[in-house]
């Protein structure tokens, strides 16, 4: 075991450097860069264009340069933990995303709940009381959430519940709580903004997760085994617990890997709808004005948290399955 | 009221003699225009100093001196009034008297300018408004609207943050500030921030390695700098300049100061060598030119520590999702109650998603709200108008033509760049817009149909700018297009002369959907001449590098910026000078660079259109300047450059019960304009000091 | 799980039996039909010879609900073919005089007798204060619907022309079932070809993406080692990215002069290229655990080839899982083109999907005062909902041995 984690973390760094290499080229291939879309977005709307800046930052960013300079400038910085500055947010890109990161979470954090609360039980009794009718309409409910474009309901749910609880639109807090210390008024705003952006994120997963799970365990629910330890007279919950269960979870646990970055950039569009203060829709602010080094810090970021996860997810299911550690032992 | 007399007065014997956009000329119109005499003095100073070039054809003074007696006494009681009455503002009371700040007598200069529009009102209150992107903060500024000469309501440029400007033959222009005033940080504002800009920044070729603007270069040639005194600078040139104040008077001004106690600690020149090293490395900026250039930036107005002259300053180390601004203690306009202004205290910006901004504001989330309003939400505030307290206005937009098709001249096809060349087909495109259902269908009728020229508000206007070739007549479109020889093929579909269909795919940068909606009206219309329409939304940066690299035939786009020119403001929009003219990209790239890119103009109109423009900037007289706009406005109506739609349209303004002074009509415009800026926001007020429980709470929290 | 260890590993290492307990050879001498205990009557016979797809309809026939949605999705996707013929309007027929008309209700008793269908005509003013139109029903205006009429002209796809329509508006009259948008256009008629491209997208990407990840996940988990591994790596590069900056590259490197026909395969294409990673990942870690199987190994001793045992022996064994994720992944897809649509990236009006309504329907305008131009909405959750009961039923007839 040990010797296969170093392995995977060896592995690692191969990765991350390819995945370095696409983060640059992905923000780099639409056409321009920042400063062209900055000169037209201010031209377009009939502002002067404040050049002399432009270019001193375009010069203290190397823009002029060739592209592979540009590439190592940026790796050497991350290499150090300097991310570069955003253009977009006038500051270091450290801090930017530092701001939003515990909101982010916040939300994050809340929907992971929210989701694993609704999909396990809803799972779990679907698939042992398959095509009831209890059955059917749980699935239907939790199909409803996915089957929604979320950021229409986002919409409606953030207009009826400005019009019913007034609630203000947006954002995660009150906007007189935006500048102010953490209190527990603060807290009480945030709670009162929270629903939203977590049923609304959340429904969209918990389909999915009712819907695999249940899918899983009617697998081993049929499986050999099963019918063994049942005509053996194993009480039916903990048969369920013990074995079967414990089984069905194996692809959500390869699924960790996903959920880390998730976590951290949060659901893009809803947030911009619900105008949320976290990474989500910066990311794609920056990704707009192509706010390289933002877009493309984040993004290492985000991929370095997958492959953390992935090394997790792999581990956790080596620890968890003993055919797959078995496997470390007859490579033919 | 005798100075109001007086300045009807003035404004009857202007419409005899012509054409200056007055009051007088609007009161059947625009009665709002009556509404608001903004800044009396210095309106009656220009006005008199206007009517004495006229008649001298010598020099423009606006100056106080230059008022007649009667005026210039009555002038001098009122300030006089004001000045013994000036009161201190509740918001600094505490620490004016804790000595922390001088009391408001050292604050504002000895001579402040006064401010009469509207009604007087009580200082105090925090305005909110909603804003999208970090950049919005320059907003401020073009709210605020500070400006060393500025509009008024009805577009009379006059000194604002100067005591007043003597012009000599259009080239020599001195400037007087006003004595005793100060940055937000309190130090003199004087001669010195002019000489710092003109001679350490604008020259120094680290900090501008560009040289100076444009604005100060009439055909290239350097202005003379001198400062005359401690509060008096010149600038001068052997010809007329008359792109120089307009350009101080701008949205987005040319800043011809700097605050020099400032910046000079990042300046190579002055600053100590140690400090400003620790200064570039605590930064991380490459050298001293771009650390001074990191913390100027007067219009970008995101630095806190950045002196100013704005009714309010910016208080919130950026980025943050709540900016607040506060009242600038030193700010240099006060009230005929000897209030000094602004009025409001405190302006809090929120950061949201443009696309909830409408939703935001209808909930009541916002006190003055136009941005990233469009008319379309117009019903859906309306709504909200009683639950929330506020009202929708609508005010008018500026520009020739909300909507304008532009034929790209320079289009690489080179039958599709002959058609857009043939002013037969382009007048026949026109004709084949139906404007009135465009106007119906979107706009309820609301909008002024016709091409993409001047308004009904400039008093440059004429119906036949507007109207020439905008009547919707297929029959005459089609006998054009039969002239130009253009067959119809199968399905009745138009033939190009190399044989290929007459399909037109007109571009948009795709950001709002009324510009797909506008193309599918036209394209129906366009079906029976035809001519095929297809519509391709793009996206900003790469719409506008298609229409300039000539891969893209046709744009559709905001028609022409400034529809409410006056003779003295440049007609630069009629003719090729700058790129960002998406009928001849090219053409204008020529005259930007100085021929260093781009291609000549070769239609002789459009020749002809430069000349006119180079003669404008060469022209002394006011005459002269009407003559030559004429001009080019007719060519610009016969030769159909761009197709304009519907202009004037309507602007949701949300303005909070509470707020006072913000006028009931008025255009919302960005140049000119400043958006609120000519309405001068300093002079809005609250009606009742307290608002809601929580942003008294808020308030309280905040001192 | 001990028991499969035991399986797994101890088969090799069984020994003969000793030779010292031999019995002496005995044979019955009553014949002997070895196939008595398996005998079959036809009926059962034709059950035990059925082959796989046969017996997963069999199984399949039993879910009801998966039976509906099946039915459901087949007379959505037969009548993409007849939008022309299906839709009272043309895609782009305008009713200037009928901008933001709310929807007419069908009435079939008029004065208490059985009339043949038809609707009620519209008042129409302008409330020119608050910018509304204004439509209220009057009962006087009874505009019998017809059908089979000739109505709006279109070109039967693309190339007969014809004027008959399922049904349409009395003549002078307007059928607005759903109403109208900004410019006057019927929603139902833009919902109907706007499921032209929204169904076929669904269905093209997630071949693409099936494929992709089949193939890759397939051989990642067979070959395991370092195929795998480097496999493992490129499906972790693509995942870490959220799936926005990959949109963004994708739709940037689209050409801008394509032609709708062609921004359209390459949405799918871009949709597809990434939702792969997922499936391909589930496969791998299937195949990890089931090439651990006897049966695998057998497959492998009796020499058969990668491709025979992957496709013919292990596929087959996590196919369940494998339909109940691609059922997932359509309707994923479907929502996915509606998200493009609403970043501004996918297809944009005057092409017209359901993601393009839908996202020109992302208002607070609409939300508040045109609610009926969210009703693209009711198609996007049906399809999905019957993608899903479907890969429901499908999952279970998978597995027809059950």
């Amino acid at each position: 075991m040990g010797r296969y984690i170093v392995h995977r973390l060896l592995v690692m760094i191969p990765t991350l450097i390819a995945i370095s290499i696409v983060v640059f080229t992905i923000i780099n291939l639409p056409p321009g860069n920042y400063f062209t879309s900055y000169i037209a977005e201010l031209q377009a709307s009939g502002q002067k264009a404040d050049l002399v800046r432009i270019h001193f930052l375009e010069q203290q960013y190397g823009f002029d340069r060739p592209l592979w300079q540009q590439y190592l400038y940026w790796v050497g910085g991350l290499l150090h933990g300097d991310m570069g500055y955003s253009f977009l947010f006038n500051e270091p890109v450290n801090q930017v995303i530092g701001d939003r990161l515990l909101l982010t979470f916040i939300v994050s954090f809340t929907t992971i709940i929210f989701t694993y609360l609704v999909a396990f039980p809803i799972g779990v009794y679907s698939a042992t009381h398959q095509y009831s009718w209890s059955d059917h309409s749980l699935t239907l409910l939790g199909f409803l959430g996915l089957a929604t474009p979320n950021f229409l309901l986002a919409l409606v749910l953030l207009y009826l519940a400005n019009v019913y609880f007034g609630i203000s639109i947006g954002g995660l807090m009150d906007p007189h709580y935006l500048d102010q210390p953490w209190s527990w008024g603060k807290a009480a705003s945030v709670l009162a903004h929270l629903w939203i952006p977590v049923i609304v994120i959340g429904l969209g997963g918990t389909a999915a997760m009712i819907r695999r799970l249940r899918a899983n365990l009617l697998d081993e629910l049929q499986k050999q085994y099963v019918v063994t330890a049942r005509a053996k007279g194993l009480p039916p919950l903990k048969l369920l617990f013990k074995y079967p269960l414990r089984m069905a979870l194996n692809p959500f646990i390869s699924d960790i890997g996903s959920l880390l970055p998730q976590v951290i950039s949060g659901a893009v569009i809803v947030s911009v709808v619900m105008s949320l203060p976290t990474t989500g829709p910066m990311l794609l602010a920056a990704l707009r004005s192509q706010d390289m080094y933002l877009a493309g810090s984040f993004l290492m970021f985000l991929a370095f948290m997958t492959v953390v996860g992935v090394l997790l997810s792999d581990l956790a299911l080596a620890a968890l399955d003993p055919r797959i550690r078995l496997q470390a032992g007859r490579r033919q | 009221m005798s100075s109001k007399s007086l300045l009807l007065l003035e404004n009857s014997e202007k419409r005899r003699n012509g054409s200056r956009l007055s009051p007088g000329r609007h009161r059947g119109k625009c009665a709002h225009f009556r509404l608001f005499p903004e800044f009396l003095p210095s309106r009656v100073a220009y006005s008199a100093g206007f009517a004495a070039r006229r008649r001298l054809g010598q020099a423009l003074r606006l100056r106080p001196r230059a008022i007649p007696g009667v005026a210039l006494l009555l002038f001098l009681a009122l300030f006089g009034a004001a000045q013994a009455r000036l009161v201190e503002t509740p918001y600094f009371a505490a620490a004016t008297a804790s000595g922390r700040l001088p009391a408001i007598g050292e604050r504002v200069p000895q001579q402040p300018a006064v401010a009469r529009s509207g009604t007087p009102g009580v200082p105090g209150g925090t305005l909110h408004m909603l804003m999208a992107s970090p950049h919005d903060t320059r907003m401020m500024v073009v709210y605020g609207y500070a400006r060393l000469v500025a509009y008024t309501p009805w577009l009379e440029l006059v000194p604002d943050i100067l005591a007043s400007v003597d012009v000599a033959d259009g080239r020599v222009f001195t400037l007087h500030l006003r004595k005793g005033m100060k940055w937000s940080d309190g130090h003199p504002f004087t001669a010195e921030d002019f000489r710092y800009w003109f001679k350490d920044v604008a020259q120094n070729p680290k900090l501008s390695p560009a040289g100076l603007p444009i604005e100060l270069l009439p055909r290239g040639e350097v202005p003379r700098f001198e400062v005359l005194d401690e509060t008096t600078v010149r600038y001068s040139w052997t010809q007329p300049n008359p792109l120089f104040l307009p350009s101080l008077a701008g949205p987005d001004p040319l800043y011809i100061y700097a605050p020099a106690h400032y910046l000079k600690q990042f300046h190579k020149k002055y600053a100590d060598k140690t400090h400003l090293a620790t200064l570039i490395k605590q930064y991380r900026v490459r050298n001293w030119a771009a650390l001074h250039n990191k913390m100027d930036g007067s219009y970008r107005n995101n630095n806190p520590d950045l002196p100013s002259l704005e009714p309010w300053i910016l208080k919130t180390p950026l980025p943050a999702p709540l900016i607040v601004f506060e009242r600038n203690p030193y700010y240099y306009r006060i009230d005929e109650a000897g209030h000094q202004l602004p009025y409001i205290d405190r302006v809090e910006l929120t950061l949201a998603d443009s696309r909830i901004i409408p939703a935001k504001t209808g909930a009541g989330e916002s006190d003055l709200q136009a941005r990233y309003l469009n008319f379309d939400n117009y019903t859906f505030l309306k709504r909200g108008e009683e639950r929330n307290r506020y009202h929708v206005r609508l005010w008018r937009t500026g520009p020739g033509s909300e909507w304008a098709l532009y034929p790209n001249l320079n289009t690489e096809d080179p039958v599709w760049r002959g058609l857009m060349r043939d002013l037969r087909f382009r007048r026949a495109l026109s004709l084949a817009v139906d404007r009135h259902e465009i106007n119906q269908v979107i706009y309820f009728g609301l909008g002024i149909e016709g091409q993409n020229t001047l308004l009904p508000q400039s008093p440059l206007y004429r119906p036949e700018y507007r109207s020439a070739w905008a009547q919707y007549d297929l029959d005459d479109a089609n006998r054009l297009l039969d002239l130009i020889g253009l067959k119809r093929g199968s399905g009745g579909i138009r033939q190009l002369p190399d044989g290929r269909p007459a399909e037109i795919i007109v571009e948009d940068n795709g950001e709002t959907s009324e510009q797909s909606d506008v193309l599918e009206l036209i394209r129906d219309s366009w079906r029976q001449l035809g001519i095929r329409l297809f519509a391709k939304p793009s996206q900003l940066t790469l719409f506008r590098h298609r229409v300039f690299s000539g891969a893209a035939v046709m744009s559709l786009d905001k028609g022409i910026e400034n529809g409410l020119a006056t003779a003295e403001m440049p007609p630069w929009e009629l003719a090729p000078t700058t790129q960002q003219q998406l009928e001849w990209p090219k053409w204008g790239q020529y005259f930007e660079t100085k021929g260093k890119a781009g291609e000549p103009p070769d239609l002789p109109s459009a020749i002809r259109l430069k000349n006119l423009y180079q003669q404008w900037l060469a022209a002394t007289g006011h005459d002269q300047h009407i003559a030559i706009w004429r001009e080019m406005l007719k060519i610009w109506a016969d030769e159909v450059y761009s197709i304009g739609t519907v202009a004037g349209i309507p602007q949701p303004i949300v303005v909070s019960d509470r707020l006072r002074n913000v006028p009931e009509k008025g255009i919302y415009n960005w140049d000119p304009g400043a958006y609120f800026g000519i309405y001068k926001p300093d002079r809005f007020w609250f009606a009742s000091p307290v608002p809601s429980a929580a942003r008294a709470a808020s308030a309280a929290a905040h001192r | 799980m001990s028991e499969i260890e035991i399986q797994g590993g101890a088969a090799p290492e069984r020994t003969e039996p000793a030779e010292a307990e031999r019995l002496t050879h005995y044979v019955s001498p009553r014949p002997f039909d070895p196939y008595v205990g398996e005998r079959l009557a036809p009926a059962q016979e034709r059950f035990y010879s059925a082959s796989q797809w046969r017996m997963m309809w069999w199984k399949l026939r039993r879910h009801r609900l998966a039976v509906l949605s099946g039915a459901v999705l087949l007379v959505m996707y037969v009548s993409i073919l007849f939008c022309e013929f299906l839709a009272p309007y043309g895609v782009d027929t305008r009713n200037v005089d009928f901008i933001y008309a709310p929807p007419q209700a069908v009435h079939i008793l008029y004065r208490g007798r059985l009339v043949p269908p038809y609707v009620e005509g519209y008042d129409y003013h302008l409330d020119m204060d608050r910018l509304e139109r204004i439509y209220t029903p009057d009962p006087a205006k009874r505009q019998t619907i017809r059908f089979f009429c000739h109505g709006d002209g279109y070109r039967f796809w693309g190339l007969f022309r014809g004027d008959l329509h399922l049904f349409c508006p009395a003549r002078g009259g307007q059928l607005f079932l759903l109403g109208t948008d900004r410019l006057g256009r019927d929603m139902l008629s833009r919902i109907i070809y706007g499921a032209r491209i929204s169904l076929t997208i669904g269905l093209l990407g997630v071949a693409s993406s099936f494929t992709l990840a089949i193939l890759i996940g397939g051989i990642a988990g067979y070959y395991g080692g370092w195929t795998d591994i480097l496999i493992q790596r490129v499906i972790e590069v693509i995942q870490s990215f959220p799936h926005l900056p990959l949109w963004m590259a994708l739709s940037a490197i689209l050409p801008v002069d394509w032609s709708p026909l062609l921004v359209y395969f390459g949405i799918t294409l871009i949709l597809g290229m990434i939702e792969w990673t997922h499936l391909a990942r589930a496969v791998r870690s299937k195949l990890l655990a089931l090439r651990e199987e006897d049966f695998c190994t057998a497959a492998m001793l009796m020499g058969a080839r990668p491709a025979r045992i992957i496709g013919r022996h292990l596929l087959p064994s996590f196919m369940s899982h494998l339909i109940a994720s691609a059922t997932l992944m359509i309707p994923g897809m479907i929502l996915g083109e509606t998200a493009l649509s609403f970043l501004g990236l996918g297809l944009r009006p005057p092409m017209t999907s359901w993601g393009v309504l839908l996202n020109e329907a992302q208002n607070i305008n609409v939300v508040a005062l045109y609610p009926w131009l969210m009703l693209p909405v009711v198609p996007v959750v049906v399809t999905i909902l019957a993608f899903n009961f479907l890969g429901d039923g499908l999952r279970d007839a998978a597995d027809p041995y059950h």
